[in-house]
């Protein structure tokens, strides 16, 4: 038996800390406090996935959350997604602002081309814009060259700043996909926040060659997109553990003198479906009725959080 | 290749040798979490690619390494709350990478056994020699880190190669978790005699498979290990059963899900004839008690 190649069992990265150089390992319960404005003991960032699928989108290297999985010209997906956009977030848009929430929108950069008027109305919402890409059919990954890679966040970034200017502030890789030096191009485009590394509850640092992006937590295990449509759990169980997370950060708040955030990665056309939109307004009024909750956009946590480093 | 493991003999769920715990208990109860660290840039394996996204993966690796970062300390907690210590299936290489996670390990009392140097570096392919060297390197990190003999084993991913646990027999591994055979202790025979016992480790509560695979609700995981406990608790009375509730970091140690492990936990130690016990603890009492009366059962032809 000749056995792997020697280098099979080689490590080169095996050291104290990570294996790459984005970022320092950090203990979050050993990690400095953090205070929210008024004491809140939960900043709750509403991170709300305004996406565009493609109806011809590639199915290569892998079928994006959402993406079209029957075969071409699927209406079935293609139709549901953009129900989303036309009826799903209005619905959430009505919810929390009743309510006193705003939404960061995480968006498909190529909708401020194929829906100003939604762009308008998110504004209009006083929601935070944030760029989420082209459209979900150009996946960051690997396999993508720099000069292509380079090129589709210029044009993202130029279609959503030409709507919002310097509101836009964070980038949001499509279905938490990046090649090695996303993070690098991402940077250098000028934004300020990242989402798509779902490794924490609180934010820090991460290291690009064009300085430093604030890593925001954006879980991709507790989100909508996860629980009710790849896992396919009743709506209350998506809830009932959103509700489960916030009482353990709630107490680690009170434990720790420091705050926590409670993020809703939620999705248009699942959470703004008539038979949930009643589970998520039934969710806000139960986090907001436990007290000390501050409602957030990304840029606010960040800002909050960056002036006590 | 192998029609079967070959590893282990017939041993119907009747009339074994009955096996006992110490204080009378009913169910050895151990609780292994997972300490792991996926490779961001990790190489190929022909039999299975590391990662399911190109490299790098980072909506894996950065679920991992919430683990590390985050979930550990809040698991790592709750189990020290309800007085269960932890027996980590450890990626050897954590000892390098995050020393204060083996330090806090080690302060809880806790057992550290492998699971391979990285979980992105499967068995798959290894020469005799390979599979030898990392066994080898493995004890002596563990020792070097927590001063403890490194007994028991769970390859990497289950990635074992045929050969795997006649090599851990011979490197004087006292108990292997590769097998899913049985809910207690078994002998297994290996090409040189010499000795390795599996103990019961779980696909069926292990909280990948819950999680991950069967799409499980937090309450539902609580309910499914309650049941589990329950049934091999009651079993237990007639001869004394094992129960291994498998975790992973970045999975129960999830906020949304911390309080369903609480809830496990809660339940366990609510009931008297229960050994709150230790891989190690397990291998050795079987050993010493009952290996033998197993072996000459199996030689009797199970009557």
């Amino acid at each position: 038996m000749s056995g792997l190649p020697d280098d099979y069992l080689a490590y080169p990265h095996r050291r104290r800390g990570m294996d790459h150089d984005r970022y320092p390992f950090r203990i979050l319960p050993r990690t400095a406090p953090v205070q929210w404005p008024g004491g809140a003991r939960i900043a709750l960032w509403v991170a709300v996935h305004v996406g565009h699928f493609p109806l011809d989108m590639p199915l290569k290297p892998f079928i994006a959350p959402g993406g079209m999985e029957r075969p071409y010209p699927s209406f079935w997906d293609y139709t549901q997604r953009d129900y989303g956009n036309r009826i799903g977030i209005y619905r959430l848009m009505r919810a929390m602002a009743a309510r006193g929430v705003p939404g960061t929108a995480l968006i498909s950069a190529a909708l401020a081309r194929e829906y100003p008027v939604l762009m308008d109305d998110i504004a209009a919402a006083g929601w935070e814009p944030a760029c989420a890409g082209l459209d979900m059919g150009h996946l960051h990954h690997g396999g993508v060259a720099e000069a292509e890679e380079r090129a589709w966040i210029a044009e993202a970034t130029a279609l959503l700043r030409g709507r919002f200017g310097g509101a836009l502030r964070g980038w949001h890789s499509p279905a938490h996909s990046e090649s090695h030096r996303t993070p690098d191009l991402v940077a250098e485009a000028g934004y300020a926040w990242t989402a798509a590394w779902a490794n924490d509850d609180m934010p820090y640092a991460f290291a690009t060659r064009a300085g430093t992006l604030a890593a925001m937590p954006l879980s991709q295990d507790l989100a909508d997109q996860r629980m009710l449509f790849q896992q396919t759990m009743a709506t209350e169980d998506f809830t009932d553990a959103i509700l489960a997370a916030h009482a353990v950060l709630d107490a680690e708040a009170r434990a720790t003198g420091g705050g926590r955030i409670l993020t809703l990665s939620v999705t248009p056309w699942l959470m703004g479906q008539p038979h949930r939109i009643r589970a998520f307004e039934r969710l806000l009024d139960a986090i907001l009725a436990r007290g000390g909750v501050w409602p957030a956009t990304a840029s606010g946590i960040m800002e909050a959080w960056q002036a006590q480093r | 290749m192998l029609k079967t493991p070959g590893h282990y003999a017939f041993m119907p769920w009747r009339r074994r040798p009955r096996i006992t715990w110490p204080g009378g208990a009913r169910i050895a109860f151990w609780v292994v979490p997972n300490i792991e660290h996926y490779e961001y840039d990790p190489p190929p394996n022909a039999r299975r690619m590391p990662w399911p996204r190109p490299l790098p993966d980072i909506a894996g690796y950065s679920w991992r390494d919430y683990g590390n970062r985050v979930g550990f300390w809040r698991m790592a907690e709750v189990m020290a709350r309800h007085g269960v210590r932890g027996s980590v299936s450890l990626n050897v290489a954590v000892c390098d990478h995050y020393p204060e996670i083996i330090e806090r390990c080690c302060e809880l009392g806790w057992e550290l056994f492998s699971h391979g140097t990285y979980n992105t570096r499967y068995f798959y392919g290894m020469s005799e020699d390979q599979q030898r060297a990392v066994i080898r390197e493995n004890r002596e990190a563990i020792l070097r880190a927590s001063g403890q003999s490194m007994d028991g084993w769970l390859t990497p991913a289950i990635s074992n190669d045929e050969t795997t646990q006649h090599i851990l027999a011979e490197e004087g591994i006292l108990y292997t978790l590769d097998l899913l055979h049985d809910d207690q202790p078994t002998p297994l025979v290996t090409r040189s005699g010499q000795r390795l016992v599996s103990i019961p480790y779980s696909l069926e509560v292990n909280d990948v498979p819950l999680f991950v695979m069967r799409n499980t609700p937090p309450a539902r995981y609580a309910a499914i290990c309650k049941a589990q406990f329950d049934t091999l608790y009651e079993e237990g009375a007639e001869s004394g059963t094992v129960m291994c509730l498998p975790i992973h970091p970045y999975l129960v140690g999830q906020p949304h899900r911390v309080a369903a492990l609480e809830e496990v936990l809660r339940h366990v130690t609510g009931h008297d004839k229960v050994w709150l016990a230790t891989g190690r603890e397990i291998a050795k009492h079987y050993i010493a008690h009952h290996l033998a009366a197993h072996e000459a059962w199996i030689a009797e032809g199970t009557p």
